[in-house]
């Protein structure tokens, strides 16, 4: 009994030492115990797509079981009265099957769905983040070119997906795509013909489109994903300038077990958002939307929100036409332009951006630290530049609903969105960088003078005066010695001083207690002023 | 680049593991040692052991974790007893998809938060800091990687032997093409071959339909008679061929407008005063006929306002002006919405009397 | 300036009575009444006897009172004033009133009368009305009013209105004559029974059906507010789940 009992308890050590004589795996598991993370909210918004990918691969998995990829037509005997006897493609009717008859379909299809537009979403905004703190900086480049390139592959997962149950509202947007193939100079009608097997839409778009939906795009997904997370892991995150912190460690927490908790916790709470929303809002009522017909169309036909910037500007393009008078005449249409030139401008200016910033800032450096936003204008605007472009597109791209709903006229949106196209991203720009640069003055404001106190002190010739409080050593006139810039943040209000700071409570603060930043005397090194130079 | 000091550098000796007096912790600190990690903090969140805070944290997480697995078991027993196949009007089974998301989402949010308050707020806080590495190789380490490569390439002596390069290009590069031609050639289809060239004809081209002219039909198939659109009505019209109305002719819907008489006069004005002559004589009375598919991305172009004379595509919103030949007057789309000659046949019915003499759809390169 | 309008109207057809004694004969009492009402109310834009006013209103003769019934039962008409189209309003009108000027205009001219008998069918003894509705729907209607039934913009200001209040009188007046903007669909193009399948369809399905997927349907408009909700939702509640881990408790 006791000897049998001894090597129940010697059984997890034996098969470690087993594993170890196999593999050596003792010590890379152990620097990976050990990997040290740092800690920032918006470190996490990458996760946010990672875990909807999850989930989306899961709900998706579901659905195939019982979605047909074929365009055979079939008249319709389901439960859903409001289509019973019509005239469909199987897909469609496959797409009515599991929301109607299958048990919890309907869910999944939301699921998934939700998944999908949170998964474009949260890629957009962990972009912005990379961006504004200038973390795709050297030597990060080819992972923000691969987050470019996930977003691009995300927009085609997404329309082929919309695109398979072959229903009213995608059926229009696939005609959309085979006139965009048709803009394409000389190949054109060649591009579209082979796509879509003939003319449009034949009987194959269906099933080829699947296949890439369902293997092809997600597989390179797969694959885009597990290099971007190996080179995050390689590099190890960017951090926030600080106290310790500086361009050759990485201060936070070790992965396990809290900060490998936490994202376990936070894939919980992803999933539990999206089948939330899942059950809380329709999401693409198919059944209203009736088998697709050449001849039948709603108003407010719309591609979903991340292939809205390019709908929107199709929309706004005018009708500029490039006729080419030789031999029987050729020409390029003017969707042309924002549909294949501009998509394709917006995916590899992206790409080429550290590589173009580098070269114009001369900056060959490595870059572990991150730029808070106020401390490079120029970067801030150029990306609120594009953002304010990608946003116009995107509510041009839904302007009849908004004429509709806020009884605006419909031309008038249009107009609207081709005068803001052109104005409003510079006005952008601007205001962005007047922004960044009355921040970054006054943050050397307080570090050359102190904080204001609020105490105002009139001087003996009557003059008034605002006492500041220094947040350094002050020199023997009682002048505060100006203190160097560090990077971080710099205590504005008397109360986030010394002993007098808050207790930090939750939310908004990152672990480490940021107001101590500039005063801490140890930060003041040389090793710094790589980090201080201002934006301009 | 200089580093910052800080305790616990490299100076610090290593320890014998295997010291009997040792703590599992110093072990654990050895490891980071030789990982390059320091641990600046790590303190526990509560003042002793069972501190009455720590009660109170271990009891919500544990009440989070109890919530958690009564939603979780609320959504498996929903899915099996809740009345979910579907009914029209408003019944209970219109819960059934709220109800799922409900019970589940929130179990996993209540899941996921208790995760989190456990890592959050029972953990140790730590603060550790570890060194990248991030320096580039050593230079002899590159040199030596790049004589290797160079060393390789030798080998094969590429450069010496001049026939192989020619034998490369030559030989090999068919393999690559082998590879590409089927999933190429597979896949092309030539647009522009045969009788009735897809891109220039529609249904409603009598070739489809024996050499006859084409009727105008509903989508059941029914022909139309004049009287059948009333003025100021207009009817979405498909060849009446086999299928007529399937997607197979999706370049083909058509709309029939019966205008007002003082509309249909300035119409037909236009269409004999055509440029190029197309639309001459393409009216039938006070009716006109226009293809359907929108000339800019292919949409129907179907919203007839009656009253302006106007027809809107609701994607991109091109729109175009029924009594001048449908030409564009807002919008993206740069060319008229194709007009379809129209007759009557000795029955009485619509016909087409050729088919549309613009090409149909949205515009492309070689399009004359 | 419209009470203007209508006292000068008044007082014009208070001073030439004799000539229109004749007619008045042949109306029926509920046109009698009608016809009070529009003397008071639409004369000023549509003259004496609906004969129409130039720049101001169009004639009323041969437009039927299903057309009155359209345009009076969902305020429409009397219209405050001239614009890109006329607003859907409370109605002046109370039913009676409003069958009362549909007689007269009827009376006046002919033309298109709502047909009577139930308008609804029954999908206990007729169910493929239904998926027929939802057919003839998506082909005349979705243009206009959206797959959702929820209206849809037109060229300049003008727009499709929402059909998720409109009654089975109304959708069947207004499929007769189509007012303002919208085309005429004739007994001829659409049968009396397949005007009753399309109103079967929006209010059976469209109105009264609730939808399956969710507690909010995002008002049917499709991607756009889809788009909204998932950054107003789902990326708010997320991004404030990470200021949450990450911050220091």
């Amino acid at each position: 009994m006791k000897r049998r009992k001894m090597d129940l308890a010697e059984a997890p050590v034996t098969f470690a030492k087993g594993v170890d004589d196999r593999f050596q795996a003792a010590t890379p598991l152990r620097a990976l115990l050990n990997k040290v993370f740092p800690d920032h909210w918006s470190f996490l918004l990458g996760e946010i797509a990672l875990f909807s990918f999850i989930v989306l691969l899961l709900s998706g998995t579901f659905l195939t079981l019982f979605f047909d990829p074929s365009m055979k037509e079939i008249a319709y005997e389901g439960s859903y009265l409001g289509l019973r006897g019509t005239e469909m493609s199987a897909a469609y009717a496959s797409s009515l099957h599991l929301s109607f008859e299958v048990r919890g379909g309907l869910f999944m299809r939301q699921m998934h769905h939700w998944a999908a537009l949170l998964f474009m979403a949260s890629i957009i905004v962990h972009m912005a983040r990379v961006f504004f703190t200038g973390a795709y900086r050297k030597p990060r480049e080819i992972n923000w070119v691969i987050g470019v390139l996930l977003f691009l592959l995300g927009f085609f997962a997404g329309f082929t997906g919309y695109s398979l149950p072959d229903d009213g509202l995608s059926g229009t947007g696939l005609r959309i795509a085979s006139a965009i193939m048709l803009t394409l100079p000389v190949i054109g009608t060649w591009l579209s013909a082979a796509i879509f097997g003939g003319e449009f839409p034949g009987e194959l778009i269906i099933g080829r489109f699947y296949i890439a939906h369902v293997l092809i795009i997600p597989g390179i997904l797969l694959g885009l994903i597990a290099a971007h997370l190996g080179i995050v892991f390689k590099q190890k995150h960017t951090q926030w300038p600080g106290p310790m912190r500086t361009n050759d460690n990485v201060v936070g927490e070790r992965m396990f077990p809290r900060y490998a908790m936490k994202q376990g916790g936070f894939f919980m709470a992803v999933f539990g958002v999206i089948a939330l929303m899942a059950g809380l809002f329709q999401i693409n009522p198919i059944w209203l939307f009736g088998p697709y017909r050449a001849s039948e169309v709603s108003s407010a036909s719309q591609p979903d929100f991340y292939v809205m910037f390019m709908d929107g500007l199709v929309r706004l393009m005018p009708n500029w036409q490039i006729y080419i008078p030789i031999g029987n005449g050729y020409s390029i249409p003017p969707m042309f332009w924002p549909a294949v030139v501009g998509l394709g401008a917006l995916f590899t200016l992206p790409m080429a951006w550290p590589w173009l910033e580098a070269r114009k800032t001369k900056d060959k450096r490595t870059h572990h630290l991150l730029e808070r936003p106020r401390d490079n204008p120029e970067r801030v605007g150029i990306g609120m530049m594009a953002l304010t472009f990608f946003l116009i597109a995107t509510i041009s791209g839904g302007n009849d609903v908004i004429a509709d709903k806020f009884h605006i006229s419909l031309n008038a949106m249009t107009w609207g969105g081709r005068i803001g196209l052109v104005l409003l991203p510079p006005l952008a720009y601007y205001i962005a960088v007047r922004i960044c640069l009355g921040l970054q003055q006054h943050d050397r404001q307080v570090l050359a003078h102190g904080v204001e106190t609020g105490i105002i002190k009139r001087l003996p010739n009557g003059q008034f005066v605002e006492v500041h409080q220094p947040l350094g050593p002050v020199d023997e006139h009682g002048h505060p010695v100006p203190l160097e810039y560090a990077g971080w943040v710099v205590p504005k209000k008397m109360n986030r001083l010394g002993a007098l700071a808050p207790a930090v409570k939750g939310f908004f603060y990152p672990v480490e207690k940021p107001a101590e930043t500039p005063v801490s005397p140890a930060v003041g090194g040389p090793v710094k002023k790589e980090e201080i130079k201002s934006g301009r | 680049m200089t580093t910052v000091h800080h305790a616990g550098d490299a100076g610090t000796p290593p320890v014998d593991v295997n010291d009997p007096h040792l703590s599992r912790f110093d072990i654990v600190k050895e490891g980071l040692r030789r990982d390059d990690i320091e641990i600046v903090t790590y303190e526990s969140q509560f003042h002793g052991q069972n501190s009455k805070a720590e009660k109170r944290v271990v009891r919500n997480i544990a009440l989070l974790f109890a919530i958690s697995g009564i939603l979780t078991l609320a959504f498996v027993v929903f899915y099996i007893v809740w009345p979910w196949e579907f009914e029209l009007g408003h019944t209970m089974s219109d819960y059934y998809t709220p109800i799922l998301g409900i019970s589940l989402g929130l179990g996993l949010l209540a899941l996921g938060f208790g995760i989190l308050a456990w890592a959050k707020k029972l953990l140790p806080h730590e603060l550790s800091i570890q060194q990248r590495h991030s320096h580039p190789s050593p230079d002899d380490e590159r040199l030596i990687t790049g004589q290797t490569a160079l060393f390789v390439a030798d080998e094969l002596g590429v450069q010496r032997r001049p026939l192989l390069k020619g034998a490369i290009a030559l030989g090999l590069a068919p393999v690559g093409l082998a590879v590409a031609a089927p999933l190429v050639g597979g896949l092309i289809e030539d647009p522009h071959k045969g009788d009735l060239p897809m891109m220039y004809t529609t249904g409603f081209n009598p070739g489809n339909n024996g050499g006859e002219l084409v009727r105008l039909t509903r989508e059941d198939g029914s022909p139309i008679r004049p009287e059948d659109v009333s003025t100021g009505g207009q009817m979405t019209v498909y060849p009446g061929i086999p299928g007529g109305a399937t997607n197979h002719w999706a370049d083909s819907p058509t709309l029939l407008i019966h205008l007002r008489a003082d509309d249909a006069e300035v119409t037909r004005a236009n269409a004999d005063a055509d440029s190029n002559g197309r639309n001459v004589g393409s009216m039938w009375g006070n009716f006109v006929a226009y293809s359907k598919i929108c000339t800019h991305a292919g949409c129907p172009a179907s919203l007839y306002e009656q009253q302006t004379n106007r027809l809107l595509c609701p994607c991109h919103q091109s729109q175009f002006l029924i009594t001048d030949n449908a030409q564009p007057v807002f919008g993206p789309a740069t060319r008229r919405l194709p007009m379809l000659p129209l007759t009557v046949d000795e029955e009485g019915f619509f016909v087409a009397a050729s088919d549309f003499k613009d090409t149909v759809g949205p515009d492309f390169w070689e399009r004359p | 300036m419209i009470a203007a309008l209508a006292l000068a109207g008044g007082v014009y057809t208070a001073f030439t009575p004799g000539a229109f004694a004749e007619d008045n004969v042949q109306l029926s009492a509920a046109a009698q009444e009608g016809k009070a009402l529009f003397d008071n109310s639409c004369i000023s834009c549509h003259g004496r006897d609906g004969q129409g006013v130039e720049d101001r209103g169009p004639s009323l003769i041969g437009v039927g009172s299903a057309s009155v019934e359209f345009q009076v039962s969902t305020g429409r008409m009397p219209m405050t004033r001239q614009e890109a189209q006329a607003e859907q309003k409370k109605p002046q009108f109370d039913e009676d009133q409003t069958k009362q000027i549909a007689q007269y205009i009827q009376e006046l001219g002919g033309g298109p009368e709502i047909p009577e008998g139930p308008l609804v069918d029954n999908l206990e003894t007729n169910p493929e009305s239904l998926a027929r509705g939802g057919e003839l729907f998506r082909i005349n209607c979705t243009s206009c009013h959206g797959f959702g039934g929820g209206g849809g913009a037109l060229s300049s200001g003008k727009f499709a209105p929402s059909l998720h209040d409109a009654t089975a009188e109304q959708i069947y007046a207004a499929m007769l004559t189509g007012p303002q903007n919208m085309p005429v669909f004739g007994d001829n193009q659409l049968t009396p029974d397949e005007k009753r399948s399309i109103i079967t369809y929006i209010t059976q399905q469209l109105q009264q059906d609730k939808d399956p997927g969710g507690l909010f349907n995002l008002g049917r408009y499709g991607p756009s507010t889809e788009g909204v909700a998932i950054f107003l939702v789902g990326i708010v509640l997320l991004v404030f789940t990470s200021l949450w881990i990450a911050g220091k408790s």
